[in-house]
């Protein structure tokens, strides 16, 4: 940098040259030379004083870039050898080592959901996973929701700026069943050889809520539908009640009440008897005896239509849970925010 | 939406069902209703808090001899209340306050003992025997407020008609033992019937198998009084036939505006409604009994507003920068979409959400116009939404009305107003229809739906006959015609859900009751079911790295576009969300390291002095789209160690070797380790690793991922410790590795023993480990090839301070299959190696 006044390029060369031997650079910043060209500033001319000074914040900026081009070089470490599996003269007893198992730990929803998966995997059912960027077709059109529907807009469900080849926002699914569609025609031509369609979507979903301790933004369901010729409304009550007593390992009683959602016909909200006090009443079921746990029904002729299927043919159910408040009540998780915390101090309770 | 027991038992009457509500009480009919209706989110006994309250007669009223605004009462409860002061004709003497106390007046006694009922949910208070200056006074005459049945405490309630004193209040105005019963809205979504009494009733017959049919005026065709006095001129023009499908309206004159009679303040008051004046509150009531909101305006206000001698009524948009004063004195200014009513100059209400201001029915009113109208429920919806306005008749018009009922209700009220409020009609009944005509001919919103016994039972696994079916249906006034096993169902007109066989299914099932379903696993054959591969290899993952001491995490897929930019990312890149709850959820992250990083300060803060964190998870980045067109979704796998110095202090070497030494162990057990390759980083591509402390992954040739550590700038603004590290790796490219790799870790034992021994080259400090690594492992694959098997270890890299060169160390540890290896068989073998390091690495066998 070139300065017009001497006094000021005098300085600057000066300042330079001593950097280079200062142990703490950041040191120069604080040279006298410095505060006297500052102190100069109220003996010169009006006129004098502003370019001067606008010269020596010149000349401190550059001191200052110096300093912290130092400080970034000094703090770069070498380079290592990255092929290598070990760092030079690392002594033979010290070579890198994994952490002790005993410290590591699943994700406590991950671990459930891997359960989870085993009993439906016992049960005939294949897992797969959802999406977590999806389009408005997968996530309503292809769900029987009519345009103009509430659940379009975007009161409850995160869309994105960027569109859709058709020019619709992308979606953060709110449900897993954005993957019904997928899942069935995928699995069409197993139907027409004979076989069920029996998948589990056990995925992360979002929601566009408040965060609190009891709601997330960001959570886990379970989706699981089954297909086949015949397939019945006690079908589905019967493969609940069973998974739900595998999973609890105790026998359990069931429960439906009729609720509305666009792609089943009919649905239902089911509830089971809280495993926890066999019915008598405590903190999990809010002193009902009855935990109401996840919304299902029978498969709506539309959805399976857009799909190839055809209703008169084959018919099926579908239902989607929470994960987290499964595991939530299990372990008596008072704070659905933990879950995604990264806190060791909840994680490691889990190894 | 709520309903009272009492109430249904109340209009049994009125409507043709000769059952009773709760013939096995109210837990059963809760139980009942949740199964067959929908779930009954609380129960409340809305009667009890008047126990005790009795209404009599006030015979005799005179001025309290020291106290202006005290009279003093004498009144008559038929002599059943026990224990109080009576005069020698029986009666109680009262001290009242009330301006509106006087002789003749029937009214409502809280007698000693009694609680005021508007205390007994929060303070109660109970009534004593007091002297109010000098003179007795036995409990109190109650006003409005005090009986919970609405705001007004400028008086006592006054009660009309013929109620006997002596009668207990809460008998008098079928109280008794009543419940309220809140049902879950959501259940009704598609059941806008059910928004009303009569529809709840209708239902709840239903499922008790009993028969039910509407009252004789809930008929689509009903039809008002011919104009019985002075007409008043009202037009409507409606500009929004697509969203408004029907909008009746009629004039009345004459009307008489004053409070409601005591039996209709105390049904709107136990349902959590507020009395407000007698008209507002029987458009209320026939609401509450049907579903249909209705709205009174007043008419002269609305004339007024245009100046001119009749009322026209306009359905339309608003106009740009048109704003309403609403009924609950906000101001707004409704969104482009909204349906409006307005006069021909000023708007005048929200359609199906709120009344404004300026054309509301007050005391001075004395022409009215109603209003029965149907709008479009998406309409509704959103603009309720817009401007949070969260009314009755929102929730009601948000569920699609039927616009088949609108003459019934409008004529109804119509009928209500001339018997109870003076109202004579005024105009024509005005009855703009926009629908179809065979919807209006047939008299019902859908065709018939034919259905085969056969098609319902299949799907609700029960063996019901035709003609049960049929007469589950007729119960609640389903039209059911039955051709051997085909049944066609015409649904009535209220009912706006029944358009398909599925929907038949569902009304049956639900009618016979869900809860009687036989509970029966579907069949399945012994076929495996088969994995899905990503699944299972992301749990395998887990497993792996778990139990080599990581911590799973799992962090949002959203993130704060400043934490994009303290490492070095462009949020230009990333889908960004529209509708974030807060900028910290504003990005869908482009990986997955970032997320990690940011939790690691906390963690070490909360004393974790060494730890490794990873996650499985997804993965954005615009401008990548897969083959189905839509974003493509990078399936990750991250893992960030991280030590404070004090226990960095305990690790040798850079923390680099720490991360590597994690992703050899996972490559290892699936039998990869020697497909992996290290290379150094284009430092300019990898925004947050340090320049000559990372490298790129590659797997069988293919860039797989990121390892290293951090540049001293995310170190900074991530608060990271110095000792760092970590990686990042494409799953769905392991997972191609893996199904491509036959992984077999077994190789024949040998019968000789094997021998081992150490080799230690010099090379220039800039050779790269692997390099040379790799050509000894080459040369002894060769040089043994089928006759036997070695295992190369590396032993250490050893820089003697001060100069430019490098000591590696292996260890050979080799077998024969065809002979015990002699020592210098092994060191020639070694020999051959250093040759052909000397070669290509100018090495020197140390």
């Amino acid at each position: 940098m070139e300065y017009s006044d001497t006094r000021i390029s005098d300085a600057a060369g000066v300042l330079k040259t001593r950097l280079q031997t200062l142990d703490n650079k950041a040191d120069i910043l604080k040279a006298v030379e410095l505060k006297a060209l500052y102190a100069e500033i109220p003996t010169l001319p009006p006129e004098e004083r502003g370019a001067f000074g606008k010269e020596i914040n010149s000349l401190r900026q550059e001191l200052e870039a110096l300093v912290a081009t130092h400080q970034e070089q000094a703090e770069a470490l070498p380079a290592l050898d990255i092929t290598a599996p070990f760092d030079v003269n690392v002594p033979a007893g010290q070579l890198p080592q994994l952490l002790a198992e005993t410290q590591g730990s699943m994700h406590p929803l991950m671990r459930e959901r891997e359960l989870m998966c085993d009993i439906f995997y016992r049960m005939g059912f294949t897992s797969i996973e959802s999406r977590e960027l999806d389009d408005d077709y997968h996530m309503f059109t292809a769900l029987n929701f009519p345009l103009g529907h509430p659940a379009r807009d975007d009161y409850d469900t995160f869309m994105t700026e960027e569109t859709d080849a058709s020019g619709n926002r992308l979606v953060a699914p709110a449900h897993t069943s954005t993957m019904q569609h997928r899942v069935l025609k995928a699995h069409k031509h197993e139907l027409e050889q004979g076989k069920p369609i029996a998948v589990l979507v056990p995925d992360r979903v979002f929601r566009n809520e408040d965060l609190d301790a009891r709601h997330e933004h960001t959570f886990y369901q379970f989706e699981g539908m089954y297909v086949n010729k015949g397939v019945n409304a006690g079908h589905l009550m019967a493969t609940l009640k069973t998974f739900l007593e595998a999973y609890y390992g105790k026998a359990l009683e069931v429960k439906s009440q009729p609720f509305y959602f666009p792609f089943t016909e009919p649905s239902f909200e089911f509830s089971l008897s809280c495993p926890f006090c066999e019915k008598q009443g405590c903190s999990v079921c809010s002193q009902t005896g009855w935990i109401e746990l996840l919304g299902c029904g029978m498969i709506h002729p539309n959805v399976l239509r857009v799909a190839g299927i055809d209703p008169a043919v084959y018919t099926g159910f579908a239902w989607g849970g929470g994960i987290d408040r499964l595991v939530m009540m299990k372990y008596g998780i008072e704070d659905v925010r933990h879950f995604e915390s990264a806190k060791l101090d909840f994680l490691r309770q889990f190894s | 939406m709520k309903i009272s027991i009492n109430t249904l038992r109340y209009y049994k009457n009125h409507y043709q069902w000769s059952g009773e509500p709760a013939p096995e009480g109210a837990a059963a009919l809760v139980e009942k209703i949740g199964a067959q209706l929908g779930a009954v989110e609380e129960t409340e006994r809305v009667g009890d808090k008047y126990q005790g309250v009795v209404v009599a007669a006030v015979k005799e009223c005179r001025k309290h001899p020291d106290a202006d605004k005290l009279n003093v009462c004498l009144i008559d409860d038929g002599g059943i209340v026990d224990g109080v002061e009576r005069t020698a004709e029986g009666l109680v003497q009262v001290v009242c306050g009330a301006p509106n106390v006087r002789q003749g007046l029937v009214v409502a006694w809280l007698p000693p003992g009694a609680t005021v009922p508007e205390s007994v949910s929060k303070d109660p208070f109970v009534l004593g025997t007091r002297e109010l200056r000098g003179i007795v006074s036995n409990g109190m005459l109650a006003s409005p407020r005090e009986l919970a049945i609405g705001d007004s405490h400028e008086g006592i309630l006054e009660i009309e008609g013929d109620a006997k004193p002596g009668t207990a209040f809460d008998e008098a105005f079928n109280l008794r033992d009543d419940l309220v019963l809140d049902i879950e809205n959501k259940m009704f979504t598609h059941r806008p019937d059910c928004f009303g009494w009569i529809g709840v009733a209708r239902e709840i017959a239903g499922i008790q198998g009993q028969p039910f049919v509407s009252p004789n005026w809930y008929r689509s065709d009903a039809s008002i009084p011919a104009v019985e006095a002075e007409p008043l001129m009202l037009t409507v023009r409606n500009e929004l036939p697509e969203l408004v499908k029907r909008f009746c309206m009629v004039a009345m004159r004459d009307v008489k505006v004053g409070p409601s009679p005591v039996w209709l303040q105390v049904e709107l008051a136990k349902l959590g409604q507020r009395p407000i004046n007698n008209i507002v509150d029987y458009t209320n009531y026939f609401m509450l009994l049907t579903g249909q909101p209705l709205h009174a305006y007043d008419y002269d206000k609305v004339r007024s507003l245009d100046g001119s001698d009749g009322a026209t009524i306009v359905v339309r948009h608003p106009k740009p920068g048109e704003a309403i004063t609403l009924l609950n004195g906000k101001d707004i200014e409704p969104r482009a979409e909204a349906i409006m009513i307005a006069s021909e100059s000023t708007m005048i209400g929200v359609g199906g959400v709120m009344g404004g201001s300026d054309t509301e029915v007050d005391e001075h009113t004395t022409a009215i116009i109603i209003e029965a109208a149907n709008f479009d429920m998406y309409s509704i919806r959103r603009t309720s939404m817009a401007h949070g306005l969260f009314t009755d008749a929102v929730t009601r018009f948000n569920k699609g009305q039927s616009p088949l009922q609108n003459r019934a209700v409008i004529a109804k009220i119509v009928n209500e107003i001339r018997s109870h409020a003076g109202g004579k009609v005024a105009s024509e009944l005005i009855d703009d229809v926009n629908l179809p005509a065979e919807v209006l001919e047939r008299n019902a919103l859908h065709a018939p739906v034919q259905v085969n016994a056969a098609f319902v039972n299949e799907r609700l696994g029960l063996q019901l006959p035709a003609v049960a079916m049929a007469t589950l249906l007729r119960n609640v006034e389903f039209e059911v015609g039955i051709d051997g096993n085909t049944l066609v169902v015409k649904a009535p007109f209220w009912r706006t859900d029944i358009e398909i066989p599925e929907d038949v299914v569902e009304e049956v099932g639900r009618l016979y009751g869900y809860d009687r379903l036989p509970l029966v696993l579907p069949a399945r054959d012994l076929s495996p079911t088969p994995k899905d591969a990503t699944v299972a290899l992301k749990t395998r993952l887990r497993h792996t790295l778990s139990r080599a001491g990581a911590n799973e995490v799992l962090t949002y897929s959203f993130v704060h576009g400043k934490l994009l930019e303290k490492v070095g990312q462009d949020p230009a890149q990333a889908y960004k969300l529209s509708n974030a709850l807060s900028p910290d959820l504003q990005y869908y992250r482009l990986n997955l390291t970032p997320s990690l990083l940011d939790k690691v300060h906390g963690n070490i803060k909360a004393g974790y002095g060494e730890f490794a964190l990873f996650e499985i998870g997804k993965a954005h980045v615009k401008g990548h789209i897969g083959d189905d067109g839509l974003p493509r979704e990078f399936e990750h796998l991250a893992l960030v160690y991280a030590a404070d110095p004090k226990h960095a202090a305990r690790r040798a070497g850079a923390a680099y070797y720490q991360v590597r030494a994690y992703l050899e162990h996972m490559m290892a057990g699936f039998g990869l380790q020697d497909a992996v390759q290290f290379v150094p980083l284009d430092n300019a591509a990898a925004p947050y690793y340090e320049s000559g402390r990372a490298a790129t992954v590659l797997l069988n040739g293919q860039p797989f991922g990121r390892i290293g550590e951090y540049r001293a700038q995310v170190r900074k603004n991530l608060k990271l410790p110095a000792y760092c590290a970590g990686f990042e790796l494409d799953c769905q490219l392991l997972l191609a590795a893996t199904q491509n790799h036959r992984h077999n870790p077994y190789r024949p034992l040998s019968r000789y023993p094997k021998v081992e021994q150490d080799i230690t080259l010099r090379v220039a400090a800039g050779t790269p480990f692997a390099g040379v690594q790799s050509l000894i492992s080459d040369v002894l694959k060769e040089t043994i090839a089928e006759d036997g098997y070695f295992d190369l270890i590396p032993l250490g890299v050893y820089q003697p301070e001060g100069t430019g060169d490098k000591h590696m160390s292996f260890r050979l540890s080799v077998a024969s299959y065809d002979k015990t290896l002699r020592d210098q068989e092994v060191a020639a073998l070694l020999e051959k190696v250093a040759a052909a390091t000397a070669a290509s690495f100018h090495t020197e066998q140390v």
